[in-house]
Formats: C-alpha cells, sequence, structure tokens
C-alpha cells in the first residue's frame, strides 16, 4: 500500500500583523523553506483555485517566512488573503525569480533600492540578509503611514517620498529625489513596484547615464 | 490473450516541446509493441497532448479530444498536456475522458496504459513525476529532433500562463542531455533542435546554457545544432562565440513580444528595446545575414500608437524573416487578465494586419539576399516530380531537383530565384556538384 503523501506545500498561517487598515504581513512557519533574498512565492489559499505571487519580506535566516500584502479593494485575491487568520491554511509554491543580489558585489559596491508602496518587500528581506549592505531604500508612497517597517532600517538610509501629505523627507514622487540625487558610478540599481513607476524611474537612470546592467527590476502590477 | 497489436494514436497541439513529447511517446508504445497510426484511423488508445497558450488553443484541444473520443468510441482516451494542467479537475468530470496525465507525469504513459490493460487500477496521480524521463525518439515523422534541456519557467510574464500549468524551471543534468544527444544522434538524426520553456535559463550544478551548446557542438558526427525560441535575457558574452562553431545554425528565434519599453514592463518582460538592439547588431556585425526571428505580441493592454509604431519599426530595424504576431488575447489565470485599458478587437486586428504586412515585406528582402549565395540544406521530402525540400543552415527554406539521393541527407545548394508569396515563399536552387 502506498503511504498517504502530506502536501509539503500548505503551511497555517502564524500571525497576521497589521500594519496599516489595508496593509498586513501575513507570517508562516519556515519549515525547510529555503529561498534568496529578493525571490518571491505564490501564495494559493485552501479551496481556491487561484493563486498570486508575493515577494519574500523576512530575511534568508530569520524564524519565519514573512510576506507584505495590501489590500487591494477591488482585487480579487488580497482581500481574500486579509481574512485569514492563525491557523488556516495556504499553499505556498517557490521560490521564484531572479531578482536577486550579486553576493560578489555586496563588499564592494553601493546598492540603491527604489520601491513603491509594498515594493519594498523585497528589500528589506535583502537588507535583513545582509546586515554589512552599503544600501539606500528610496521608498514613494501616498502618505506617511505607508512606510512600512520604518523604524528598522537607519534614519540615513530611508529616504521616503509622500505624493499625499507632507511626511516624507521629500514631497512630492520619488523620481523628483532621483533626479537631484547624485550615485555612484558602480551603483546596482533594484527598482520594485508598478510599472509606471519602474518605466519613469528607469528613464531618469538612463538619463544620469547608468546601464541597464546594472539596473534590476521587479514589476508587480 | 489477441496476437493482434494494440492499435494507439496521438494527436499534438502547441509548442515544439509538445511535438517533441509526443515523438518520445511514440517511440516509447512502438517499442513495446503497440501499433502506432494515424489520428484518423481506429485506435484501442488515442493521446491528445494539448495546449493551453491562448484561448484558440484551449477550444482547439477541446475540440479535438471530442474528435478522439467520438471517432474512437468505448477506446481509451488520454488527455495530456498544458491544459490537462490547468484544467484537471474539470477534465476529470468528462466521460468521454479516461485519463488526465499532467506535464510531470507524461513520460509514463505507457505505464498508465499497460496497466489498464493488465486489468489493474493505476491512477495518474501514482505514475513517475520526471518531466526529463522521455526516451529518446527514434521513429518520429522528422528529419530533426529535439533534444529537451529544461522545462518550466518561473518569468512570470502577465501574458503567459506557462509557469502556472509548467510549474518551476527545472534543468536536465548534462550528461542525460549529452547520452540523449548520443542516442538520437545514432538513431540517424542530422539536425537537433535544443528546446525546452525557457532555455536560456539552465542552470544545472556549475553549467549554463552556454555550456550544454558547446558540449553538444563538441560531440563527433554529421549534423547540425539548432537552438529553438529564446528570450533575449538570458545569455552572456560567450554565446556569440558559439556561433563561429561550424555545427550551429545561424538562426535564433529571439522573442521580442513588443517594440515599446512601456508594454515590455507591463509584460513584466525585464529587458529593454535597447538590449535587444545591442544583441542583434553584435551578431549582425559579425555575420550579416544571421537570421533573426521572432514573436510580437499586438493589442497588449494599455498598447497606445506609438506603442504599436515602435514594434513595427522594430520588424524593419531588425530586419526579422519571419514574425509569428499573436493578436493578444485575455488569458484566463494571467495577470494580464485583470488590466485595465484592453485594446478593442477591432483595433488589435487592424494593427495584426498591418504587422502581418510589414513582417512579409521583411521575409521578402530577407530571402531575396540568398540569391546567388550557397546554403547546406538538409532533404526533408523529396516529391514524386523529384523536387527535394528542406532548410539551409539559415533555417530558410529550399527546394531543388534531385536524382539519386535521399532524403535526411545534407547537401550544397546554390540559390537560383524565389518562388511563392508570403508564408510560402520558397527558395528555389540548383544542387552544386562537387
Ligand atoms: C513577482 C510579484 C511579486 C509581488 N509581490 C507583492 C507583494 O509583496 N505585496 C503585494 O501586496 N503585492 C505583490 N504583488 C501583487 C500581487 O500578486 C497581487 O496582484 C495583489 O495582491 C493584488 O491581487 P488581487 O487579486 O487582490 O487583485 P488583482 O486582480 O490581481 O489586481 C487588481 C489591480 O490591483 C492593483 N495592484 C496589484 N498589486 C498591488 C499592490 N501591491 N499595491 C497596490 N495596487 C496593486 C493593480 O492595478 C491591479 O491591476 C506581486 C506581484 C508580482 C508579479
Ligand atoms: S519567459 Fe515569459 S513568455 Fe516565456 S514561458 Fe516564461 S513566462 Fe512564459
Amino acid at each position: 500500500m502506498q503511504a498517504i503523501k502530506i502536501d509539503e506545500s500548505f503551511y497555517k498561517v502564524k500571525e497576521v500583523r497589521r500594519l496599516t487598515d489595508e496593509t498586513f504581513s501575513l507570517r508562516l512557519p519556515k519549515k525547510q523553506f529555503k529561498f534568496k533574498a529578493g525571490q518571491h512565492i505564490s501564495l494559493g489559499i485552501q479551496g481556491d483555485y487561484q493563486s498570486r505571487e508575493y515577494s519574500i519580506y523576512s530575511g534568508e535566516q530569520d524564524e519565519h517566512l514573512e510576506v507584505l500584502v495590501k489590500e487591494v479593494k477591488e482585487g480579487y485575491f488580497s482581500p481574500k488573503l486579509s481574512h485569514l487568520k492563525p491557523g488556516d491554511l495556504v499553499e505556498v509554491n517557490g521560490p521564484f525569480g531572479k531578482f536577486r543580489i550579486d553576493e560578489k558585489k555586496v563588499a564592494d559596491h553601493k546598492f540603491v533600492f527604489i520601491a513603491s508602496g509594498t515594493g519594498i518587500a523585497p528589500f528589506r528581506s535583502m537588507v535583513r540578509t545582509y546586515p554589512e549592505l552599503d544600501y539606500q531604500i528610496i521608498h514613494g508612497v501616498r502618505y506617511g503611514h505607508e512606510a512600512y517597517d520604518k523604524d528598522e532600517y537607519a534614519p540615513e538610509r530611508h529616504v521616503l517620498c509622500t505624493t499625499g501629505d507632507k511626511s516624507g523627507q521629500v514631497h512630492g514622487r520619488l523620481t523628483k529625489y532621483l533626479k537631484k540625487t547624485k550615485f555612484d558610478k558602480t551603483t546596482q540599481f533594484y527598482l520594485c513596484g508598478n510599472s509606471n513607476m519602474i518605466f519613469d524611474a528607469l528613464e531618469v537612470l538612463k538619463d544620469k547615464g547608468f546601464d541597464r546592467d546594472q539596473i534590476h527590476c521587479e514589476v508587480y502590477f | 490473450m489477441s496476437l493482434e497489436k494494440r492499435k494507439i494514436a496521438f494527436k499534438t497541439l502547441g509548442c515544439r516541446l509538445n511535438q517533441y513529447e509526443t515523438d518520445a511517446l511514440v517511440s516509447d508504445f512502438d517499442q513495446a509493441g503497440y501499433e502506432v497510426v494515424d489520428f484518423k484511423d481506429a485506435a484501442d488508445v488515442v493521446v491528445v497532448n494539448t495546449c493551453t497558450v491562448t484561448n484558440q488553443s484551449d477550444q482547439k484541444s477541446r475540440n479535438i479530444i471530442s474528435q478522439a473520443a467520438r471517432n474512437n468510441q468505448g477506446s481509451m482516451v488520454v488527455v495530456t498536456g498544458c491544459m490537462a494542467n490547468n484544467y484537471k479537475e474539470k477534465l476529470e468530470g468528462q466521460d468521454k475522458i479516461t485519463y488526465v496525465v499532467d506535464n510531470k507525469r507524461k513520460a509514463s504513459i505507457r505505464q498508465l496504459v499497460d496497466a489498464h490493460f493488465n486489468g489493474e487500477i493505476l491512477h495518474p496521480s501514482n505514475l513517475d513525476g520526471d518531466v526529463f524521463q522521455f526516451s529518446t525518439v527514434d521513429k518520429s515523422l522528422h528529419t530533426r529532433s529535439s533534444i529537451k534541456i529544461q522545462d518550466g519557467c518561473d518569468n512570470f510574464c502577465t501574458f503567459c500562463i506557462i509557469p502556472k500549468v509548467r510549474g518551476r524551471a527545472v534543468s536536465r543534468p548534462l550528461p542525460e542531455i549529452i547520452e540523449n544527444v548520443k542516442h538520437t544522434l545514432a538513431n540517424g538524426f542530422k539536425e537537433l533542435v535544443i528546446t525546452g520553456v525557457n532555455i536560456g535559463r539552465y542552470e544545472w550544478e556549475d553549467k549554463r546554457f552556454e555550456d550544454v551548446v558547446e558540449a553538444i557542438l563538441d560531440i563527433p558526427g554529421d549534423f547540425r545544432v539548432r537552438i529553438s525560441s529564446l528570450e533575449p535575457d538570458g545569455f552572456g558574452d560567450r554565446f556569440l562565440d558559439l556561433f563561429k562553431h561550424p555545427k550551429l545554425a545561424p538562426h535564433l528565434h529571439l522573442c521580442l513580444q513588443s517594440g515599446s519599453d512601456k508594454v515590455l514592463l507591463r509584460m513584466r518582460r525585464m529587458y529593454a528595446y535597447k538590449r535587444f538592439e545591442s544583441i542583434v547588431e553584435c551578431f549582425r556585425v559579425v555575420w550579416p545575414d544571421f537570421n533573426f526571428t521572432t514573436d510580437l505580441i499586438v493589442g497588449f493592454p494599455g498598447e497606445d500608437e506609438d506603442d504599436f509604431q515602435q514594434s513595427l519599426d522594430a520588424v524593419n530595424q531588425f530586419g526579422f524573416s519571419h514574425v509569428h504576431a499573436f493578436k493578444y488575447s485575455v488569458r484566463k489565470g494571467t495577470r494580464a487578465e485583470r488590466m485595465e485599458e484592453q485594446v478593442p478587437e477591432k483595433v488589435k486586428t487592424s494593427r495584426s494586419a498591418q504587422l502581418r504586412d510589414q513582417s512579409e515585406a521583411m521575409r521578402k528582402s530577407y530571402l531575396n539576399r540568398f540569391i546567388g549565395q550557397k546554403q547546406t540544406v538538409l532533404i526533408e521530402k523529396i516529391d514524386e516530380q523529384g523536387w527535394a525540400s528542406g532548410y539551409g543552415e539559415h533555417y530558410v527554406p529550399v527546394e531543388f531537383k534531385v536524382d539519386g539521393i535521399s532524403k535526411n541527407t545534407f547537401h550544397k545548394v546554390r540559390i537560383t530565384k524565389l518562388k511563392g508569396e508570403n508564408e510560402s515563399l520558397t527558395l528555389v536552387g540548383e544542387l552544386e556538384l562537387i
């Protein structure tokens, strides 16, 4: 007789951490799950045929596997995720993707992380994984309270750009900050979030003479 | 027990990978003593290898399954391929289908069929799941055989269902690939096509795609190698040098998808137009006639007139000899399905027609430059009038008159003219006498 196979891709939600009214993080047990900072997983909900991709929000050595989710009101999947409670089952597939740090560059390169909204997720994972990283995060959001887990980053490494209020260091879009800032020639740029922001940021970086090979992109939508 | 051989028929839809996998199944059943019959003929088992890349391919797959069941009442109908992954439960609920086998277990279909005829009840989920388990093809109708080096893709392009149905990228160990190549060559194949879902992403131990191509090229023998479809972000500088090898055909199907950087980002294609341009330029500086073919999607959500114009310009700039143009259709389960700004059908149809005209003109101009040149043609077919046809090393179609030579052999042909129209454009030549 065949042994009953327990599906290893199902994980029990351990904790739901509310960050704002719309945004929360899901903490899952890490089990044997291995990934590289910057990669994403595909999440499914038990009994639902759909799945969505989410960047991993936790570091490689963290105790949990964590994702950061913004509930899109008119969306299908994220509202369902927001109703999950500790003990509910989710299906995890992955890790996927090439949006990762080139480890050989960690010691002698500067890293600039450019994120819109929840696009900050892979960067938190990178920062937690490589404590020695010489990085700067440029985070574009609407309102100041969307600067998720801001206190975890050294203040001089975190630039908040807000378009809807004046609480950020920069009032306006993050491209405004990019345009007026000087970066090292060999800087590695990582861009994550919505494609319009990425397109505009790419234009600015191209104008500044940076090569496409030093710019890495992860598009959410 | 009946002494008559059990009859089995196959039908394949979709990509080259599916074709390869069917070919391997044909070999497997043939060696096991089954009689492989045409899909139109009555069979005891019918295997439909489905595709689900577009809505049209879904519909086509459904029609073929119905046809298979109708023509072979009481026979075993096995449905496999991407549709079996995507609509597993739905298909399993249909009486006309005996078994639904997902891609991972496709290579074990003979085990399932054998068991069925031995009166055992085996559920497909109990079959071995190894995407590289396929036996070497030896009884295919082709002179070229695919070599599968990789399966799956985790790029999650927003229009593509493949990451959901083929699963994550997995690479076949290099020693297995080499063994497969040697078997295939021993079976008489003269052209090998390196195949997979996203072959540029090959990664096994410290070996990358270039290492695989190099290792295959280094195998002794009279054969040539072609690379199937490739993403423009998947390889480094070493790649170009490989084409100096006389066995590697100077042709690449490099998937551009759109000429607009904005649209490429919305598609989650992580390269820019400039990158594509620099690849093409690098090759054409060394080999001005290098053949580039591509895929382009027309009417992707948010594509405006300027974006589309950039796709048209790309066809001109890169002189593609063939453009596989897809009119964008909403694919269930993909991210693009949920995008706003879907382009109206009428606009898509009109853009498609423009793109087709443009690419046909480019095809003609590309083929024209071969007049007066030589191509080494692998003969695939010889008709009753003695006209041989096949492809030259640049993957250009060539016809020439022969006498006393056979299929599956290489011949130098001097091209004299171009005949036909549009997709049926063919070079005509004369056999070079050595
Ligand atoms: C590789 C990858 C990684 C991703 N990582 C994350 C992540 O870490 N956190 C996360 O919240 N989402 C992430 N997403 C987006 C996520 O997969 C879903 O699209 C999102 O949760 C919305 O799903 P939905 O079914 O509710 O709405 P959908 O029907 O999928 O989307 C509806 C619309 O909502 C908007 N939208 C989608 N995602 C967001 C978002 N994050 N913020 C604001 N608006 C959005 C878009 O306009 C989209 O067209 C990622 C996407 C990809 C491709
Ligand atoms: S690269 Fe993109 S289009 Fe090609 S299989 Fe992967 S997801 Fe699909």
